[in-house]
């Protein structure tokens, strides 16, 4: 019986050790025993050297040799206890009643320490890993999603992730632990099943459709994973040397499992509806501004009081433009496996409706696992999925540009005054309060704008034993991604983003298709050998190469007959654009090779080291070497706190440091490139060719050196565990558009130049709070503090604005000193009153500016206010984020939410500015109903008058902190004995709400919001994007 | 079988393994690739033209309103539009612009860049092996454009850097150089210019529009009447007039700005624009910003600084019903649309249907006109005789005919005279990139005090006569200094 004491009687027996222990120490001086035995694994019966073994209650414990044996002197009397204990084994106790050699069979344990963990190329022991490596816990992975990157969120420390907006299937901004880089690359690498994949949207984006970009990760369906670890330090991405500075992603899908035939489906259908509208004027309210802004102008009113009246509520565009949506998923897969073989195919059938009209992603894929072991020594693998993705998307500015357009604002700021349909039931095309005289729900209803996506991702690997220990593997791949998009704009329509088209242009189409192929082959050798099980080696070494390509095509014409053949007939335009091509490819060349040793899994030490050659850096530069050194202490198996056991039931301490890269700049950035230009001689286009840019043949990669120091805790049987994280990084020789002197003819050059840091911290609590045969509940708390500085910008430059708009001036600042993107503007102070105008305090240079108009700080007190009063109104980053996941059982009942947050980031509302402007023609928030005016002196908002000057003011940077309930679900797992009757082996009913709540002062529809996407300098920037919604669902998963 | 799996793995494994790490690139012409044949010499030269007309971040081309906001809003014929929004352009027309105002900016760098692009061509096209007259000319034209914009530099900053060769190393440090003076880069823009009077005088077909030898002597003209070097610029002026050029004024002040009569008897020289090229459409913005919409409500991007300007024009003047316009016709809903206030329609391409769309404007920008030499001609006269000749008069009369106005007063001194050129100038060449230039070389208190007219124009001051150097090429290059008085 005392070989099945657990873990639950341990306290308790702790207690009684002391007084046992007291008893024997008092006997110690009679005859000494030699007992013998052998300690082995109770499964596989291969001998665990190195385990040891302690009588009760005595002193000192021996170490099992290399065979597994050991031998125990004592003076204690027959029969007594001893207690035999291995690292990633469950402790045993066992009474000896006579000096017998003894074979003690040792059981691996369940718990986490001894979990193989997916690491860069292999698998690593949890115990022996000295990085720091983040699993997604299995209920968070379990969640609903539409892509994976949704899933991350909340789930683990230092993994910040933002939805760029609430279009299906749109992208999202993924850091690990801040951004490194200011101009380039800071999305982490990501590795599905062994198979390097950097996301980038670019091939997804051909440049026919315009709008958000279309999410490359979406292409993967979620439910195939099974589980996720992200690689956060050094010493984890070394190993992916030149692309391993942002952190790495390791997917692993779903396999067969030895002596099983499963067939499972499962399916979940939802409805979703949009979390809030904004509240803008409606047609009476914005008649009576428009009045008022005429009588600040000293003009006539346009409107009388009567008319006014008559105008009531008008009409309501953003709602006319929302609509309640449905989401449904179904998923069937097949997947078992025997000896020899392992397979898994999967289906997947995926249909989100978007919430604004005439939008939505659907996904079609499919997936075969398979794996074989020829013979003893030969084994095959394959990992192929293909996947079709069909995005509808709303249509705003082109993929990557910086101007400001789409339908969605266009929607907010049209007239409530003007009307939506006619009388006759069809769209009403006239306003005569409109700048451009369109239907934006018209326009929305009938544009095209759709994105089809093909994706295969496939590899096989062969994995040979050329020794008993030394494993050969060879692995090819390809990632093919095709991409068509589709845009046309009936004759009927407004003009598309961008482009003076739509009634001007009579109708427009444009196609374009992009292929993106990279070809990927690895070579690696695995040794892995035990030294009498104390020394534990595992060496790698490996050549890879990659190989990748993309070509794109956009064709585009405008003027067609009729509307029939759309934009699948080019010939029919009266007027061709200019066709466009492009074409890159670029090698990876890579050497890798790691050392990974423990000694008895104590003392852990893993070395690595990658070289890579990249054919886009400067052919001075395009070798770069990547190392690391790690270090860990399993603190909890020494002796001294093995007492503490298990109170302390694990204690882990990892050091680590080295050194990652990034270079993902577009090829051919190092060479003079020449580009086209355009003029006319007698009417006709000549083409004019200059160059671009000047060759910088020293570019290379940007380095970061990254410390990090962790803590593993496990508490009281690892009911509670804390993993506590401290790290610094320091990215050097940034890839900066450094400028040049303006009369030098070029702007700037790319140099590797300035350097960033990122410092932080990052903890993970789990406890089992209640942990019984019928209930139970586990919380985790994940909590990350990033602070992100630029350091220089090199050669004397304290500062630089990136690209704004044309004709509007940067919100924001690149600043050494401050976090990359800092918001820059002035600070204000309510409104000028008459007093102020009388004393002549300090107002906008240029601008003659009056009572009840917005009142400026003159922050440099030189009394006036102009853009030397500009100064840092804080970032888009975020001083800490927060995830608290619970999941709790009842029996068959299971019920997990998560809360996720962030704390400290702004953002700038430009949408709101836009909507706060007084115009004679666009329509406005309903904040300015509390305009000043001489009747509402104590108004809060600016006066109404035609055009005043938009300034970036603190008034729009707003706080963006935020807690959101990201999802919280139901489920029943049906008890065995009533789903044998059907034949099942397991089914799960449940339901499940995400985005159910948010609680932010940010005036936005969303505080996630990214306008500009992965601009790493223009995060945090609103333009009115795709409002976000809240879903309901309910699933059913089935095994039989 | 065994054998045979590793050999099979390992010709595999090798196979993949042979990407060497070089960079092709299929979808760039580098340099080194490039200036090898007459059509890449061609190009070359073609690229310097399009940096007039275009702007490589797709902003606003020079000749295409950026160096108006310096020359219209920075003078009086233009304060600001209620609609624009970037403060940067409103600071330009209140005279309370800084160095960092980015219009500035934008001008220098689109400046600098066109003389890149010059330079390029001119040391690259000698090396090819190809035809001497074509080759010759080539470099002549870019010399032409080089000129051009080192004579805008020299007058909107004075002092400037001297470039005539592109860099060949990123290394900043070594790039720094310092301001030349304003005579060192005159006796460049002279003698690049005196080389491109050897340009042929006119050109058939395809190349209608190229730089000209007439264009060359032109410019020469406008360069000496800046130097106040009247005998050397009526020299060239005569040429231009005498020299078998074909030079005339169009009998309709209004063809000046037509498409069908554009690079017609009055244009010397002009930056080109056309139509319904789709993306490889220049956008000529000036055409754009004085016309969005039919809405009165909605404000062009330029808009005159306010009625005076209108008011200086007879009603029979025909120059005014062609720089301005009050009431549109709406081809859309068949009615007039009265806008209240003139606004400027100079630059408006009334062949577009529907006429919103602007963005396809072809109309040329002229920089140099006819008229501009027979009011350069009267004014040297004027100067070199103490007065004016009946020559100067006649020169002067040709263009006030032409607008159906009559001839100027008989027996004006020399001052009055200067004066009536210089209120001819101006009504001549709104929106065309002068009135800021002949303010500025007048000397003296002449620009600001014309300036300090405008209430939001009184912080006007001397430092005023010449434009600051951009903040962030001083910030870059401590060897830059900064204009007197910024």
């Amino acid at each position: 019986m005392q070989t099945k004491i657990t873990n639950a009687f341990k306290p308790f027996l702790t207690t009684v050790f002391f007084t046992i222990f007291l008893q024997l120490f008092l006997m110690a001086q009679d005859k000494e025993f030699i007992f013998l035995g052998k300690v082995v694994d109770e499964k596989t019966q291969f001998p665990l050297g190195g385990a040891s073994i302690q009588i009760k209650g005595a002193y000192h414990e021996v170490i099992a040799d290399n065979e597994g044996q050991f031998i125990v002197k004592t003076v204690q009397k027959f029969p007594f206890v001893i207690s035999i204990s291995y690292v990633g084994y469950e402790t045993k106790d066992i009474t000896v009643e006579n000096a017998q050699k003894l074979t003690i069979g040792l059981t691996e344990t369940k718990n986490k320490l001894n979990e193989v963990v997916i690491v860069g190329y292999g698998t690593q022991r949890k115990s022996d890993i000295t990085g720091s490596v983040a699993s997604i816990p299995k209920n968070i992975l379990s969640q609903p999603a539409a892509s994976f990157d949704n899933l991350l969120q909340g789930a683990v420390p230092g993994v910040a992730v933002t939805q760029s907006s609430g279009q299906p299937g749109s992208t999202a901004t993924i850091r690990v632990r801040g951004g490194n880089s200011i101009s380039f690359g800071n999305d982490p690498l990501y590795v599905i099943d062994g198979f390097i994949v950097y996301n980038n949207n670019s091939y997804t984006n051909t440049g026919a459709s315009n709008g958000t970009g279309v999410n490359a990760l979406s292409t993967i369906n979620p439910s195939d994973i099974e589980s996720i670890e992200i690689l956060k330090d050094a010493s984890a991405t070394a190993i992916y040397g030149s692309r391993g500075a942002n952190g790495v992603v390791m997917i692993t899908t779903r396999r067969g499992k030895k002596g099983s035939n499963d067939i499972s489906y499962s399916t979940y259908i939802g409805r979703q509806s949009i979390n809030q509208k904004l509240s803008l004027l409606n047609a009476s309210q914005w008649a009576s501004l428009v009045n008022d802004i005429n009588v600040s102008d000293n003009k006539p009113k346009t409107f009388t009081d009567s008319a006014i009246a008559a105008f009531g509520e008008g009409s309501d565009w953003q709602s006319a433009a929302l609509k309640d949506a449905n989401i449904q998923n179904h998923e069937l897969s097949f997947s078992g496996g025997d000896d020899k073989s392992r397979y898994l195919i999967s289906g997947n059938y995926f249909n989100q409706n978007g919430t604004v009209v005439n939008t939505g992603f659907k996904r079609y894929s499919g997936r075969v696992n398979y794996e074989r072991n020829i013979s003893d020594r030969l084994k095959i693998s394959t990992n192929v999925f293909g996947s079709q993705t069909i995005e509808d998307k709303l249509f705003g500015s082109p993929y990557n540009s910086i101007n400001f357009s789409g339908a969605y604002p266009t929607l907010l700021l049209t007239s409530p005054v003007a009307l939506i349909k006619n009388a006759d039931g069809t769209y009403n095309k006239t306003s005569p309060y409109s700048t451009t005289p369109t239907n934006p729900l018209l326009d929305v209803y009938e544009t095209t704008n759709r994105s089809n996506i093909s994706r295969v991702l496939g590899s096989i690997s062969a994995e040979f034993k050329v020794l008993k220990e030394l494993v050969l593997k060879i692995t090819g791949g390809a990632d093919l991604i095709n991409s068509k998009q589709n845009y046309y704009a009936p004759s009927n329509t407004g003009s598309p983003a961008g482009s003076s088209t739509g009634y001007q242009a009579g109708s427009y189409a444009s196609v374009g298709t992009a292929t993106a192929v990279t070809w990927l082959n690895e070579n690696t050798l695995t040794y892995d050998h035990a030294f009498s099980n104390t020394h534990f080696l595992n060496l790698l070494a490996g050549y890879t190469t990659q190989y990748q390509k993309d070509e794109s095509v956009v064709a585009t014409g405008q003027k067609f007959p009729n509307d029939l053949t759309t934009y699948n007939n080019l010939n029919y335009a009266a007027t061709a654009v200019l066709p466009s091509s492009d074409a890159h490819k670029s090698v990876l060349n890579s050497y890798l090779a790691r050392v990974n040793y423990s000694y008895l899994h104590k003392y852990n030490l893993t070395i690595s080291g990658r070289a890579d050659g990249s054919s886009k850096l400067g052919a001075n530069n395009r070798w770069g070497f990547f190392p690391s050194v790690g270090l860990s202490w399993n603190a909890s198996q020494e002796s001294f706190l093995k007492k503490f056991n298990p109170t302390i039931s694990n204690l882990k301490l990892r050091l680590s440091a080295g050194q990652t890269g990034n270079s993902e700049v577009p090829p051919y950035s190092s060479l003079a490139a020449l580009s086209p230009t355009n003029y006319y001689f007698n009417s006709t286009l000549v083409t004019g060719i200059s160059p671009l840019q000047v060759a910088n043949p020293d570019l290379k990669w940007e380095t970061t050196t990254q410390y990090n120091a962790g803590i593993d805790l496990g508490l009281l049987s690892n009911r509670i565990t804390l993993v506590l994280d401290a790290y610094y990084k320091k990215t050097s020789d940034l890839l900066l558009n450094v400028p040049l002197p303006f009369y030098t003819g070029y702007l700037s050059s790319l140099q590797n130049v300035g350097s960033v840091e990122n410092k932080g911290i990052e903890l993970s609590l789990t406890t089992d709070n209640i942990k019984t045969k019928d209930v139970s509940w586990r919380s985790t708390i994940v909590f990350a503090v990033n602070k992100n500085k630029i350091l220089s910008l090199g050669n004397g430059v304290n500062y630089y604005f990136p690209i704004a708009p044309l004709g509007l001036v940067s919100p924001v600042i690149v600043q050494v000193g401050l976090p990359v993107g800092s918001f820059w503007g002035y600070n204000t102070n309510g409104l000028l009153t008459a007093d102020d105008i009388a004393k002549g305090v300090p107002i906008l240079a240029g601008v003659s500016q009056k009572e009840g108009d917005r009142k400026y700080v003159d922050y440099n007190g030189d009394g006036v206010i102009s853009t030397a009063d500009k100064h840092n109104l804080g970032s888009a980053q975020p001083k800490f984020t927060y995830g608290f996941s619970n999941t709790v059982t009842y029996k068959n009942l299971d019920l997990s939410f998560l809360f996720q947050g962030s704390y400290g980031n702004k953002i700038f509302n430009l949408l709101q500015q836009k909507l706060e402007i007084p115009t004679l023609s666009l329509n406005a928030s309903a904040t300015l109903l509390d305009r000043w005016s001489t009747t509402n002196p104590n108004g809060k908002f600016p006066r109404a008058t035609n055009a005043p000057v938009a300034q970036v003011t603190d008034k729009y940077v707003e706080d963006g902190s935020y807690i959101k309930l990201k999802n919280i679900s139901l489920g029943y797992t049906f008890s065995k004995g009533i789903i044998t009757k059907i034949h099942a082996k397991q089914l799960r009913l449940y339901v499940s709400a995400q985005n159910l709540l948010t609680i932010t002062k940010y005036s936005g529809y969303d505080p996630e919001v990214n306008f500009y996407e992965n601009d790493n300098t223009k995060q945090g920037i609103d333009y009115g994007i795709y409002p976000t919604y809240k879903t309901f669902l309910a699933g059913l998963n089935i095994t039989f | 079988m065994k054998k045979i799996s590793i050999i099979v793995l390992l010709t595999a494994g090798i196979s993949f393994s042979c990407n060497k790490l070089v960079e092709e690139p299929s979808s760039l012409i580098t340099a080194a690739q490039f200036y090898k044949t007459s059509a890449d010499a061609s190009a070359a030269v073609s690229a310097a033209y399009s940096s007039l007309n275009s702007d490589i971040a797709n902003d606003f081309p020079i000749y295409g309103r950026n160096l108006n906001l310096l020359t219209g809003n920075g003078s009086d014929d233009q304060i600001f539009s209620p609609s624009n929004t970037n403060p940067d352009v409103r600071a330009l027309g209140t005279a309370t612009y800084i160095t960092s105002n980015d219009r500035l900016k934008k001008n220098w760098q689109q400046h600098y860049y066109g003389i890149s692009r010059a330079n390029v061509a001119i040391d690259n096209i000698p090396n090819i092996d190809f035809d001497t007259t074509l080759r010759a000319r080539f470099v002549r034209e870019s010399k032409f454009i080089r000129a051009l914009l080192y004579f805008n530099i020299v007058r909107l900053w004075g002092d400037a850097p001297l470039i005539l060769h592109d860099p060949t190393t990123v290394d900043v440090n070594s790039l720094k150089v310092a301001r030349t003076s304003k005579d060192s880069i005159y006796l460049q823009i002279i003698s690049d210019l005196t080389d491109a009077t050897n340009l042929p005088k006119t050109y058939s077909g395809a190349d209608k529009g190229r730089a000209t030898s007439g264009a060359a002597h032109a410019l020469l003209a406008k360069v000496y009447i800046t130097r106040r070097d009247w005998t050397k610029a009526l020299a060239e002026i005569n040429t231009v007039i005498n020299g078998g050029y074909g030079y005339a004024l169009f009998a309709n002040y209004k063809d000046a700005f037509q498409k069908p009569t554009k690079n017609g008897a009055e244009h010397i020289f002009s930056v080109q624009y056309e139509t319904n090229l789709g993306a490889k459409n220049s956008v000529q913005w000036l055409s754009q910003t004085n016309f969005g919409s039919f809405n009165p409500a909605v404000y062009p991007g330029d808009i005159p600084a306010d009625s005076t300007l209108y008011k200086l024009f007879a009603p029979t003047d025909t120059r005014r019903d062609v720089t301005f316009f009050t009431t549109l016709y709406n081809a859309a809903t068949g009615q007039n649309v009265f806008f209240g206030a003139p606004r400027f329609a100079k630059f408006i391409d009334f062949s577009l249907s529907p006429l919103t769309n602007q963005a396809q404007s072809g109309i040329n920008f002229p920089v140099i006109r006819y008229a501009d030499i027979l009011l350069l001609d009267a004014e040297a006269l004027n100067e070199i005789n103490g007065g004016p000749t009946q020559e100067a008069y006649d020169a002067i009369n040709k263009v006030r005919t032409r607008a159906s106005v009559p001839n100027l007063t008989a027996g004006l001194n020399q001052s009055d005279f200067r004066d009536s050129v210089f209120l001819e100038r101006r009504k001549e060449f709104i929106q065309e990139g002068m009135r800021w230039f002949d303010l500025s070389r007048r000397g003296g208190t002449y620009l600001y005090d014309a300036l300090k007219i405008y209430p939001a124009k009184t912080g006007a001051a001397v430092k005023d006569t010449l434009y600051p150097i951009p903040q962030a090429e001083i910030d870059l290059n401590a060897q830059i200094t900064q204009n007197p008085g910024w």
